[in-house]
């Protein structure tokens, strides 16, 4: 067993976990944050991505020991500070970006990291940067659409789908 | 024009919030105090007799509560189809035995040998892995085809051959023999609708927990259908009477029909946990999904339409075999028959229609419902067939089905639907002003794949709304009440 330090959505902690401990696992058993979820495991759905250091990362294909020192984020750690939901997060309610929502943890971080790169992406842009995240229920229209209007762009011409 | 109230306005949803917060609570977000894990050791093989299965190594394994093969299960009730199918001679559907875990045979590849419970998953995997089998690899079916010729390998011992039933549907022999005979043209089309995975984002996950002060058991389920899970597995699988057993489905990751039926893995951790007096997880991984969800489709399908020298639709015959799988998952039996055999008359006033469909067990994973549910495979068939019929005849594919549209109401299918109002021009013409048909040139249609989807867009669908209360695009159609009842066991 080793010692993990790492902030996680602001807050300090510190847990003793065996090597071979994975992000996700970390995250759900022992810090009960369930909003990270794991669809495949193997790096391919994009449902467990957090932010680590700023940096997006699949927490299912990372050990927990990687974390160590790290300021990590994650879907829990996403709301305004009144509880209030995020521009990012209002804007999939708004344009019904989510139906299961087991897909939708992963795509706000995805796209939480895309508008920082690049605050106004173009449509390909957009569909481009979710190549790692799937979606089943969606057909990604609508998320596309949240994303483009949570960068502030004009969306009223695209058609709901 | 948008709306802020009523018909048509735009609704926000009240689950949006929790999943968007990473607060919703699906099936693998529930623990328990005392939790243990379950790890199922799977069948590599598509069929085969299992000579020897030695868990005492795995056993010894660090952190194993407990390890069961197929012989915990002796005595105890098999999954249940929940749908019977009387075949045309009036025999009922062949339905084998569908242990929890498997008896001395595997039959497909995913077919659960044993399942080790432990303190931890990394505990119960590597146990699984020390299980010592021997499987003595026997001839598979995987064609329909071939399963049903003489002498094909047969996917159970205890049956004839592998045909689960050989169901016919709608006209007489003599009305549809009379309609062929008298036709200026047939039509004839062979189809695959091929099988697939439904694949939920959220693989499923079962619980199982046991209170034996009051001798009560929960199970926590990624189900779509929770209820008829408690009936089926309290009744037929485990004997818990109904006032002691609780199914809870919290948050569904999506489901797409898969997550309707009850599955050995949700008996298991039942029954485990009441062995063990301990709660007992089992979480898919995304490659068992592919092996143990119920699969969707598989149908090879010959369709044949006759037409009289005017181009009306006289008589419609369709023959098709049905991949059941291995075993009759829980509404497997009436996907190809009552959701599929309803469906074939479409929007047109085919007078003559009779429907053939051959059940056909294979060692492959079960098929059961999936997306429509053998509704959108029987509009595929009849649609591709009317465009076939169209190019054939030299004449618009269009106008062709316009000319055969039912066009008086309330109406009487021959495959016992009556169809209670509906208006199939006015649809189609709304729909050829959307798409601007007569705009369109050739050479545009080729390039907007809107445009070249123009044939097949002018499809109409009709679901029989009593069997799923839902108004279809073009009209609401009623079944009758004289379909046979869902058979429990």
């Amino acid at each position: 067993m080793t010692k993990v330090t790492m902030t996680v959505n602001g807050k300090a902690v510190s847990k003793e976990v065996s090597g071979n401990t994975l992000m996700t696992e970390f995250l759900r058993d022992e810090l009960h944050l369930t909003g990270t979820h794991v669809g495949c495991d193997t790096s391919q759905c994009g449902a467990c991505v957090i932010h680590v250091d700023g940096q997006s990362v699949k927490a299912c294909t990372m050990f927990a020991g990687e974390a160590e020192g790290a300021s990590v984020t994650t879907i829990e750690g996403m709301a305004n500070a009144d509880g209030s939901l995020s521009v990012i997060q209002q804007a999939f309610q708004d344009h019904h970006g989510l139906q299961c929502g087991f897909c939708t943890p992963g795509m706000v971080m995805t796209a939480a990291a895309l508008l920082k790169e690049n605050p106004k992406p173009s449509e390909h842009e957009v569909r481009d940067y979710l190549e790692g995240n799937i979606c089943r229920c969606t057909g990604y229209h609508n998320i596309v659409k949240a994303i483009l209007a949570a960068s502030g762009q004009d969306v009223s011409g695209i058609a709901a789908e | 024009m948008p709306k802020d109230h009523g018909i048509g306005a735009s609704q926000k949803r009240r689950e949006d919030v929790r999943f968007l917060t990473g607060a919703g609570q699906y099936t693998d977000d529930i623990s328990t105090y005392g939790q243990t894990y379950c790890v199922f050791l799977r069948s590599d093989v598509a069929h085969g007799t299992i000579n020897n299965l030695d868990t005492s190594d795995a056993e010894a394994m660090p952190g194993v509560v407990r390890i069961f093969t197929g012989k915990d299960f002796e005595g105890i009730g098999g999954l249940p189809c929940g749908w019977q199918v009387t075949d045309k001679n009036g025999e009922p559907m062949k339905e084998p035995a569908h242990p929890v875990l498997a008896q001395g045979k595997v039959r497909h590849v995913g077919d659960p040998i044993a399942a080790v419970v432990a303190e931890s998953l990394e505990e119960a995997r590597n146990a699984a892995e020390a299980i010592v089998y021997d499987i003595d690899e026997l001839p598979a079916v995987v064609d329909m085809k071939a399963a049903l010729e003489a002498g094909a390998a047969k996917v159970h011992d205890d049956l004839d051959d592998n045909l689960c039933y050989d169901w016919q549907f709608g006209s007489d022999q003599a009305a549809i023999d009379e309609a062929f005979s008298n036709a200026a043209h047939v039509t004839t089309l062979d189809l695959i609708n091929n099988r697939l995975v439904a694949n939920p984002m959220e693989p499923r996950v079962a619980l199982g927990e046991y209170n034996r002060a009051n001798d009560e058991s929960t199970l926590y389920t990624t189900s779509q259908n929770p209820h008829v899970i408690r009936l089926l597995m309290g009744a037929f699988v485990l004997g818990i009477p109904e006032h002691k057993l609780r199914v809870v489905a919290p948050d569904v990751g999506g489901g797409f029909g898969t997550k309707i039926f009850h599955y050995a893995e949700e008996a298991f951790v039942t029954f485990a946990s009441r062995q063990i007096n301990r709660p007992v997880k089992w979480t898919s991984t995304r490659s068992e999904a592919f092996m143990s969800d119920a699969h969707g489709r598989d149908h090879v399908t010959k369709i044949e339409l006759a037409l009289d020298a005017d181009n009306n639709f006289i008589g419609l015959r369709t023959d098709t075999l049905a991949n059941m799988g291995a075993y009759l998952s829980t509404f497997s039996s009436s996907v190809p028959t009552w959701l599929h055999g309803t469906l074939m008359a479409g929007n047109y006033k085919t007078p003559a229609i009779q429907v053939n469909v051959k059940a056909v067990f294979t060692n492959t994973v079960p098929v059961d419902a999936y997306r429509g549910a053998c509704r959108p495979e029987a509009t595929f068939q009849l649609e591709r067939l009317v465009d076939k019929a169209a190019r054939e005849l030299g004449v618009d594919p269009i106008a062709l089905r316009r000319q055969n549209f039912i066009d008086s109401f309330p109406y009487s299918t021959p495959v016992a639907v009556e169809y209670d109002t509906g208006d199939y021009t006015a649809t189609m013409d709304k729909l050829e002003e959307m798409i601007d048909r007569e705009g369109f040139e050739p050479a545009a249609r080729r390039a907007r794949p809107m445009a070249s989807c123009a044939g097949s867009a002018s499809t109409a669908i009709s679901r029989p709304a009593a069997l799923r209360r839902r108004t279809s695009w073009v009209s609401s159609a009623r079944a009758p009440v004289s379909m046979t009842p869902p058979r429990c066991g």
